[in-house]
């Protein structure tokens, strides 16, 4: 038998709804623990029978999961990496981070060499990962985009930490600031770019209340050591509470100025409820051996996608396609593997 | 039907769609005409908990289906069938299944094929990595609780001579340095560093008069040595800490707890009993009994706890106590049992 399209095949004419006034649009977050362990448990199970092999279609699998059940104005959001292309990358990923391992281990001058290679590699490498990832996901049928360029990512990923370092992290704030910026700025949707408003000062406020905080506590429990007081078994308790602080603020702070042409993103996410979530997660995670994990995920991933929305001046549905790109997997894979942290 | 919302790629515009199955193809229609996508050609994401469905046919857009029953029912006709693994994510009987074969699997691969694959690196190990591991380790001790021997020069030597008149089985190297030191936190004990010392407690030295006990032990851990068992563990607990590291999300903790581990490890049973195995050899080699060995153990056995000194019952021998499974040191009497048969 024969499958060709009949002749009559045309791209479909549909006419677009008419435009309406300003809306916020909340971000919606349907996926439910008890689906997603049996995906997770599933996922764990070929992944350890195939020797991590499988490790790349379950991540395939689990962003499916997380992407689809994330909707917004009606529409969910939709991933396309290959697990091929992610096994390579983590394959290549593992080598160099056992051969990092293992240089050290044998020479400490062989270990320091491979470690000024990998931070000379790394920015170029969390531009791939970032384009992979952005590529890699799509909305209302458009894809996502990353369009930064390797010179502003050596000065962001590579620079500003080591002047941050130098300078006794004073700048590190900064650093923190233009790291989002370069980020945010260089993202699109479709044919339309992210914008970012926050400045180092917004940064530089959060991080100065967390070192307050932080030096405040630690007077404390020096007091409570000189005095002999039990308090001094307590206090550092107190630590957990504090680092929620920045794990609320930041996200707060990068996305209320994030937006994308006329539209505005928000997120409203507060210390009380994040914390409640992180402590019942961590002791439940602890007391089920780990079998809570993907309820823990799940519950983690509502609070945060359900505190965000988007203010739109008008619909949607004006959002037009961009140019596409050639990307890899590999950048993506080694920089989760060397533990960067480039959440959007 | 079934209704969808249909984008075409180019716009974020939503179009509402009703799809209808028409002999090989799918009919996409809408208020504004229809269109065919033929239907082996249409890709169909595979059904992911109660997420929406998506239908993709090259670059002419795709769609999105909530509607998860009406979907089912025309892939039903089409004769399109869910793949295996799709039905494995979503019953909650294969899910327990995988739990149980996870555990399975993990507890079988910690059992067979981590020793195994410890072994086969640990024996091709170079003597330089070897050499590093047993002077930090011996570092570390005389920093945290060996202290300086105190037993006679004489002494000294005349066990250093002893043992270098021991033949060992496979031809074995015999020239391990044997270091002396005394330790009252460790008790009359002996243990191997895996470039080759032996650390010789003077605990152990007083426990008995026979210097062929001795030999019995020295040649324990040179079993110890000659399988490399030092570096086959920490080959096996840094796997083991590489997973759990991985499994709670934080490798960095991993780094600092190497020296640790060299610290903690205490030999797997098999490794003790293999050791073991190697002391008898070496001993009827020197046409010197096992028994020595056996012998020894039990006084290092009554050196350590003093109180349980009575004579054990053939009814004790055969009893498994569950503590068994649990300390990686086989009960010392099995051990004797198994050394010395008439014992």
């Amino acid at each position: 038998m024969n499958f060709a399209p009949p002749d009559n095949i045309q791209p479909a004419t549909f006419i677009s709804p008419a435009p309406v006034t300003p809306q916020t649009y909340r971000f919606e977050f349907t996926g439910s623990g008890s689906e997603y362990f049996k995906i997770w448990i599933v996922n764990l199970l070929l992944t350890v029978l195939t020797l991590g092999i499988y490790s790349a279609w379950a991540k395939v699998r689990r962003m499916h999961y997380f992407y689809r059940n994330t909707h917004l104005d009606g529409a969910n959001f939709e991933y396309h990496g290959m697990p091929i292309a992610i096994l390579k990358g983590r394959l290549i990923a593992a080598l160099l981070f056992i051969g990092y391992s293992v240089a050290g281990n044998v020479n400490p001058l062989l270990g320091i060499a491979f470690f000024i290679l990998l931070a000379i590699v790394m920015p170029w490498l969390i531009v791939r990962s970032l384009r992979f990832q952005l590529h890699n996901s799509s909305y209302r049928g458009l894809r996502f985009a990353f369009d930064g360029d390797d010179r502003g990512a050596y000065r962001v990923f590579l620079l500003n930490p080591i002047f941050a370092a130098m300078t006794l992290y004073l700048m590190a704030p900064y650093a923190h600031q233009q790291i989002k910026q370069y980020q945010h700025r260089s993202s699109r949707f479709g044919a339309t770019y992210f914008s970012f408003t926050a400045g180092a000062g917004s940064f530089y406020a959060i991080y100065l209340k967390l070192l307050g905080m932080l030096l405040a506590l630690s007077i404390l429990i020096g007091v409570a050591i000189y005095e002999q007081s039990p308090l001094m078994f307590g206090l550092p308790l107190l630590f957990v509470f504090i680092m929620v602080y920045p794990a609320v603020k930041l996200p707060n702070l990068i996305w209320n100025s994030t937006g994308i042409g006329r539209h505005r993103f928000y997120s409203t996410q507060e210390i009380l409820p994040y914390l409640w979530i992180s402590v019942t997660n961590l002791l439940a995670i602890v007391c089920t051996l780990g079998l809570f994990v993907p309820f823990a995920t799940i519950r983690m991933m509502r609070y945060k996608l359900e505190h965000m929305a988007l203010h739109a001046q008008s619909e949607l549905s004006e959002f037009v396609a961009g140019q596409t790109q050639n990307t890899s997997a590999l950048g993506e894979e080694m920089s989760t593997m060397f533990d960067v942290d480039i959440a959007l | 039907m079934l209704s969808a919302r249909y984008y075409d790629g180019k716009t974020a515009t939503a179009h509402e769609v009703t799809i209808l199955l028409d002999g090989a193809h799918l009919l996409l229609h809408s208020a504004n005409g229809n269109v065919r996508w033929p239907l082996t050609d249409v890709d169909i994401s595979e059904r992911l908990g109660n997420t929406p469905r998506r239908l993709s046919y090259a670059d002419q857009g795709h769609c999105e289906i909530t509607d998860q029953a009406a979907l089912d029912e025309l892939l039903r006709h089409s004769g399109i069938h869910h793949d295996w693994l799709e039905h494995l994510h979503h019953s909650l009987i294969w899910a327990s299944v995988a739990a149980i074969l996870i555990v399975i699997t993990l507890l079988a691969a910690y059992r067979y094929l981590l020793p195994w694959g410890a072994e086969v690196i640990a024996m091709r190990a170079p003597a330089t990595v070897l050499n590093k591991m047993g002077n930090s380790t011996l570092d570390t001790l005389d920093h945290v609780m060996l202290q300086a021997s105190k037993l006679s020069a004489a002494r000294q030597q005349e066990l250093v001579a002893a043992y270098s008149r021991l033949k060992t089985p496979d031809a074995a190297p015999t020239n391990y340095r044997i270091v002396f030191r005394s330790s009252p936190r460790m008790g009359a004990n002996a243990f191997a560093l895996p470039d080759g010392s032996i650390v010789l407690l003077d605990e152990l030295v007083a426990a008995t008069q026979n210097t062929n006990e001795i030999m019995a032990v020295l040649a324990h851990e040179g079993g110890h040595i000659e399988r490399r068992h030092a570096l086959r563990m920490v080959l096996q607990s840094s796997v083991v800490g590489l997973l759990v590291a991985w499994y709670a999300g934080d490798i960095s903790t991993l780094l600092s707890s190497i020296p640790a581990v060299l610290l903690q490890a205490r030999y797997s049973r098999d490794m003790e009993n293999e050791a073991d195995l190697y002391a008898v050899r070496t001993l009827q080699l020197n046409g010197l009994s096992p028994c020595l060995l056996s012998s020894m153990l039990s006084k290092l056995e009554a050196a350590h706890v003093p109180a349980k000194t009575e004579p054990p019952t053939t009814e004790d021998t055969n009893h498994k106590s569950p503590l068994d499974y649990l300390s990686s040191h086989p009960a010392t009497l099995e051990r004797a049992v198994l050394i010395c048969p008439r014992h």
